[in-house]
């Protein structure tokens, strides 16, 4: 008792909890080394990392998505399929109206984001079950529309013809490749910022999810707040799919497969609680790149792709194991 | 302070409330004047937190009138910013507050101001907060940038009555305001309410079950027995025996 000032440990409480708050940016950088360690020059290359520029913006616009309304407590898992739908509104916009018919792909996903919150907010029924539910019926939209076909971007107008599942859009797919793509999501990325840490909207998902009663007590609307977000969330989703179309040069049917899951993990590798509350658009960006340069070092690394799925499933776990304060966690659900 | 005494600032007549087959309030009225401390205390049940949710708006009752300095508040009206905009300003029991947002968001709750139409006004809110804060002579509170759970129950109860007078309300509900504290916070909040009733002749509804706390700061106590504001007491008039068989019997 004595002498403790003396025996100070080096990692005071105080000091872990700060620490925590670093976890996020510690896990990329460890996770960098190691790949850069494993596989040198073939990860750490100029054309390696511009790949994975190109790789990040569509999940990181899920994730940001994600982030607004995991930041109320609910969760949306419907995003895949939305952007799938997104996708094929937006060319099929294009089809019909020309070049600014991309616009529908993000009103497209705005629709089946309101929806969803009209459905969790004035039926009350829980956000898993309606999204769960929007995931289903949203594919199976997208594939009653599309027949099981894709509609392709191309590069050459002479091509499409008679062609009625193409569209000659060259300047969109040079939007999915290296600079215009990385350019688009540190500019979405910033304005994402700007949104969710300056604005009064920002502040009031943490406070939804921080105490949604207090803040009808207050007289705050949260019923039509939380249609207003799960319709923004939409709208991001939608962004996504027109990045997506860019990048893949088609909206196919099967677009977006499980890009739910892999938004939920970015946003979770972030230390944004899936209980809502808290969370942090810095921090997303950096769960969004880890999860990519995970996938992309165990693949240059010539780990097979399903053992490179166990591999993200344990770091997820690890992540949040070592994030969260779970002293200060009395219930599990 | 408290000159003008005739004309109630408030009055309460005959209000009834039920949820689905539950009356939680059967007939309630009182009426409280400028600058004064009026206690409603009952058993669990009684129907005090229903009464205080009525009076600030958050329920509308089924029956009865409800007048503001002699203006009587129709039923359409009846909302929480209504009775904000006529001065009428309640620490919930339990949730006034959101854990995780910071002190000055807490104190704007419900009326965050904004730059642009779109952004917080941050600077604005902190120097507002130390400016309550300051006036309500907390120094305890130091970091306005930590989230609130991380601040005693003491402090977080001084920021919920802050936030219930920082905009010049004329009556502030208490609901159970020191349930949840120690002896010496308890102190620290029913000096706050002597102090802001003295400095500023705001009228207090103080639910409570400390009936030396009631006997300490009202001037009137009203007691309620299931759903019935039953009887009312003078400060002068009250003995512990007699609150005590007026709350477990209604008489
Ligand atoms: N929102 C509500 N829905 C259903 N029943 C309620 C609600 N609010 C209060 N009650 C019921 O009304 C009665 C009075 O509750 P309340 O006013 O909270 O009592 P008190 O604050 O005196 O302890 C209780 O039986 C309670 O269960
Ligand atoms: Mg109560």
């Amino acid at each position: 008792m004595s002498d403790t000032a003396t025996a100070q440990p080096f990692l005071t409480p105080e000091r872990v909890e700060k620490l925590r708050d670093y976890v996020p940016f510690i896990a990329i950088a460890l996770v960098i080394l190691m790949f850069w360690a494993i596989s040198g020059d073939r990860f750490m290359s100029v054309r390696n990392w511009t790949f994975i520029a190109q790789q990040t913006p569509v999940l990181l616009l899920l994730a940001f998505a994600q982030l607004m309304i995991v930041t109320t407590g609910s969760i949306d898992i419907s995003i895949g399929s939305s952007l799938a739908f997104s996708a094929f509104l937006g060319a099929l916009g294009m089809l019909w109206f020309g070049d600014v018919g991309l616009i529908l792909g993000i009103l497209a996903g705005g629709f089946v984001g309101m929806v969803n919150g009209c459905i969790i907010s004035l039926l009350k029924i829980p956000s898993f079950v309606t999204t769960l539910a929007m995931l289903i019926i949203v594919r199976a939209l997208v594939i009653i529309m599309s027949d099981g076909t894709s509609i392709y971007i191309t590069a050459d107008s002479g091509a499409s013809g008679g062609n009625i599942s193409s569209v000659a859009a060259p300047w969109l797919l040079s939007m999915g490749k290296f600079p215009a793509i990385f350019i688009i999501a540190a500019i979405v990325a910033f304005g994402m910022w700007v949104f969710y840490e300056k604005t009064v909207f920002g502040q009031q998902l943490r406070a939804v999810g921080g105490n949604e009663k207090v803040l009808r007590l207050v007289g705050i609307n949260v019923t039509t707040f939380k249609i207003k977000v799960f319709a923004a969330a939409g709208l991001m989703v939608g962004l996504a799919a027109c990045v997506n179309l860019a990048r893949a040069g088609a909206a196919t049917p099967q677009a977006g497969m499980m890009m739910e899951l892999d938004a939920i993990a970015a946003v979770a590798l972030g230390g944004t609680p899936l209980t809502g509350g808290y969370g942090s658009v810095v921090k997303t960006i950096i769960g969004a790149l880890t999860l990519t340069i995970v996938r992309n070092g165990l693949t240059i690394a010539g780990v097979p792709p399903s053992w490179s799925q166990v591999a993200l499933g344990l770091l997820l776990i690890a992540a949040i194991a070592i994030s969260l304060n779970r002293s200060k966690i009395e219930v599990v659900k | 302070m408290n000159g003008s005494g005739a004309e109630p600032l408030l009055t309460v007549e005959h209000v009834t409330k039920s949820f689905g087959g539950v009356q939680a309030m059967r007939d309630g009225s009182f009426d409280l004047k400028r600058g004064e401390v009026v206690a409603i205390v009952g058993g669990n049940g009684a129907g005090k937190s229903t009464l205080a949710k009525i009076v600030s708006g958050a329920h509308v009752p089924d029956s009865g009138r409800i007048c503001i300095k002699g203006v009587e508040v129709s039923r359409a009206d009846h909302s929480v910013s209504h009775m904000q905009a006529c001065g009428i300003e309640v620490v919930y029991q339990d949730l006034a507050l959101v854990p995780n947002m910071t002190a000055p968001y807490n104190l704007f709750l419900g009326r965050i101001p904004r730059k642009w139409g779109l952004f917080v006004d941050e600077k604005k809110m902190r120097k507002k907060t130390r400016e309550v804060l300051e006036q309500l002579n907390v120094t305890t509170v130091q970091d306005l940038s930590q989230p609130i759970s991380s601040m005693s129950g003491g402090q977080q109860q001084s920021i919920a009555i802050g936030r219930a007078i920082a905009w010049g309300s004329d009556i502030v509900i208490l609901d159970e305001p020191t349930a949840a504290l120690g002896p010496n916070e308890t102190a620290e909040v029913e000096r706050l309410v002597e102090d802001v009733r003295d400095q500023h002749g705001t009228s207090f509804i103080l639910i409570s079950h400390n009936l030396d706390q009631v006997r300490r700061l009202a001037d009137r106590i009203i007691v309620t027995h299931h759903g019935v504001t039953s009887r009312e007491f003078k400060r002068d008039e009250i003995t512990s025996d007699r609150l005590v068989k007026a709350i477990t019997l209604g008489e």
